[in-house]
């Protein structure tokens, strides 16, 4: 059934349909907000010291579109870890590259919080060197862990999961070490790093993210087929003329260098990469063709109304968006497991 | 010889005698000073409360974190703030042992106490409970007109600052310990007091926390007038430049970001009349032009001095 003949019209219905949910989600996150906003004052005059246009367009919609691309990113990036790793409760979280960006991040916070790195001689701008720090420990923790997992060639799914579990169990007593020697103020701020947040400004940043994260989806989609396949075991996948150990190899890469890149920006934003997939699963079906186009829009309609949430609902508090994806989230798709019984559940 | 008669001598003598005992028994109660002995201190504020109270040298025991006085520095560590070490704070056989409330743990006290120790939490979260808290202490280690002298002390400097600012209008203030997740200081903290008492008005006093975080959007839109980061480790350039693009904040335009990392401001301790000062002159520098010259003079504060 995984390999049946694609339905192109119900492939452009549901990703029509999501694609303008995400547009109007989009505009209306960034309309919507703790503090009142005059539209036609921050329409007017964006360029000079208005206090409207300014909360329009550096505090709201860089953060929106920021949002977006992470919640896309996680729920794609959860697609293809549960069906390579053939395992439902496989997440980004969990394969080990987020710790690894975490430990990086954590280190760039408390040695070189204030650096800045001019992009093309600082006519771009400047970005800061933690994010930039927290890739680093993206990309050596995807290298220990695929070297790790590589046996004859060939990474096996549990090796996989394991390492990556045992590596961010590793990773987290880390930095609760370092969280207990350093200054208690400096502590604090490492605990809201790690817990999340989509706060940014800098369009710079957010547009690299989603060149990232855009090609690499696009990346991962021509793969939709091959995922199908690899669902139906080794052996099976293998039979129908997929490479598998090559695939294996190719989309660990691609989800890691996606997934550092994530955590790098926005810190451990947990649930979305876990429960968006499972959620379209028992929407879409299980056709990675369509699930994957589908579960990245989700996940970035999803989160940006999460993001949205948590800067409103306790105003003028902002809450951490984590707590926002699991609170909503996990009943979400409690519900729909129920309504819907396990039997779709399987991958 | 004479005109002693020998009644009026032995009163002499009895009252001399007397006057002996007295000053013996005296001399016994002095020799052994009131009040607990060994005092192990939880918090770096009970550590400086109790150096300022004069009574630094009965402290058997600090944490880590306790850096002021200097003297403070030598003496023996039992741990973190947040994370004392129970087996070190017992080692060191103290008398008393005082903490603040906000910090210290219930059911890490509720221990120490069922291993015989006395245990001491103070409040920290307003001016009145600082205040109070040092009174207390120095009522715990027997000197209650210490305590009260220091409490003075503080509320001279406290009244000294408001009439200093008096005249000058409020200022809306925004102080945060942190830039990325922007951490800054609610309601219901003394922080948020000493905002007021300094001539400035909290934008995020409004909010139920003592701490939060703030969304960017809220700071535009409250758009405040001093914009003061006292978080340790900040640098100096840091506050500008993560404004700097904000432009529509008066703070901002006016160059009214602080960056002043402080632990009088921070230490709910027997410095908070410093650290109110030290508020004041970053809402308010043109009420301290005098003491440093060169200092543009601006509205408020010239208008009521001739």
């Amino acid at each position: 059934m995984a390999v049946k003949v694609l339905d192109r019209r119900k492939m452009i219905w549901v990703n029509g349909l999501l694609l303008a949910l995400l547009v109007l989600s989009i505009v209306g996150c960034t309309l919507l907000g703790p503090v009142r906003l005059d539209l036609s004052q921050a329409l007017q005059n964006i360029f000079s010291a208005n206090p409207d246009a300014e909360i329009l367009f550096r505090a709201r919609l860089p953060r929106v579109l920021l949002g977006v691309a992470i919640g896309g990113g996680m729920a794609a990036c959860g697609v293809v870890l549960q069906a390579l790793l053939r395992n439902p409760l496989a997440c980004p979280q969990m394969i080990g590259v987020s710790g690894g960006a975490s430990l990086g991040g954590i280190l760039g916070l408390i040695f070189f919080p204030h650096w800045l790195l001019p992009i093309a001689g600082g006519l771009l701008g400047e970005i800061s060197w933690v994010p930039l720090a927290a890739f680093l420990g993206a990309l050596l923790s995807m290298v220990l862990i695929y070297r790790f997992s590589l046996f004859h060639g060939r990474l096996h799914p549990y090796h996989l999961l394991l390492s990556g579990v045992i590596f961010n169990a590793f990773i987290g007593a880390v930095i609760i070490f370092l969280n207990s020697i350093v200054d208690f103020y400096q502590a604090q701020g490492l605990l809201f790093w790690l817990m999340g947040s989509l706060s940014t400004r800098a369009y710079l940043t957010v547009g690299f993210i989603w060149a990232y994260i855009v090609l690499g989806f696009l990346w991962l989609w021509t793969k939709g087929l091959s995922l199908n396949l690899i669902t139906l075991g080794e052996e099976a996948a293998m039979q129908l003329g997929v490479e598998t150990g090559a695939l294996q190899r190719q989309i660990f890469v691609a989800s890691s260098l996606m997934i550092g890149a994530m955590v790098s920006v926005s810190g451990m934003i947990g649930f979305v990469g876990l429960m968006i997939p499972h959620v379209m699963r028992l929407v879409v079906g299980s056709d990675h063709r369509l699930l994957l186009p589908a579960s990245f829009l989700a996940g970035g309609i999803f989160l940006c109304w999460a993001d949205t949430l948590a800067r409103i609902l306790l105003t003028p508090a902002e809450l951490p968006v984590g707590i926002i994806t699991a609170f909503f989230g996990g009943p979400f798709f409690i519900f729909l497991l129920y309504r819907d019984g396990a039997k779709k559940l399987a991958l | 010889m004479n005109t002693m008669n020998h009644r009026e001598r032995i009163i002499t003598v009895y009252l001399f005698a007397v006057s002996l005992i007295v000053l013996y028994c005296n001399s016994i109660l002095a020799a052994e000073a009131p009040g607990p002995q060994r005092v192990v201190s939880l918090a770096p504020s009970v550590t400086e409360t109790l150096f300022a109270l004069g009574f630094g040298d009965r402290l058997v025991g600090v944490t880590t974190y306790c850096d002021y006085p200097p003297e403070a520095r030598r003496l023996p560590k039992i741990g973190g703030f947040m994370s004392p070490s129970l087996e070190a704070i017992v080692d060191k056989k103290p008398d008393v042992v005082i903490g603040v409330n906000t910090a210290t743990d219930p059911a890490k006290a509720r221990e120490m106490e069922r291993l015989g120790l006395k245990v001491n939490l103070i409040s920290v979260a307003s001016l009145n409970d600082i205040l109070a808290g040092i009174k207390s202490v120095a009522r715990l280690m027997g000197s209650s007109e210490a305590g009260e002298k220091l409490v003075l002390k503080i509320e001279r400097q406290f009244s000294q600052v408001k009439k200093r600012v008096a005249p000058a209008p409020r200022r809306s203030t925004l102080l945060v310990v942190g830039l990325r997740p922007l951490v800054a200081v609610g309601g219901k903290n003394y922080i948020d007091e000493l905002i007021t008492l300094a001539g400035g008005d909290n934008i995020a006093g409004n909010a139920a926390q003592p701490w939060l975080n703030l969304p960017d959007e809220y700071v535009v839109a409250k758009a405040p007038q001093v914009i003061i980061e006292a978080g340790m480790g900040s640098e100096r350039a840091a506050p500008a430049q993560h404004w700097g693009d904000l432009k529509s904040i008066p703070a901002v335009k006016e160059e009214r970001v602080f960056s002043y990392p402080s632990d009088k401001i921070l230490r709910p301790g027997p410095r908070v009349g410093e650290g109110l000062e030290e508020i004041a002159r970053m809402v308010h520098p043109e009420c301290f032009a005098e003491s440093k010259p060169g200092l543009k003079r601006r509205n408020g504060c010239e208008g009521s001095r001739p």
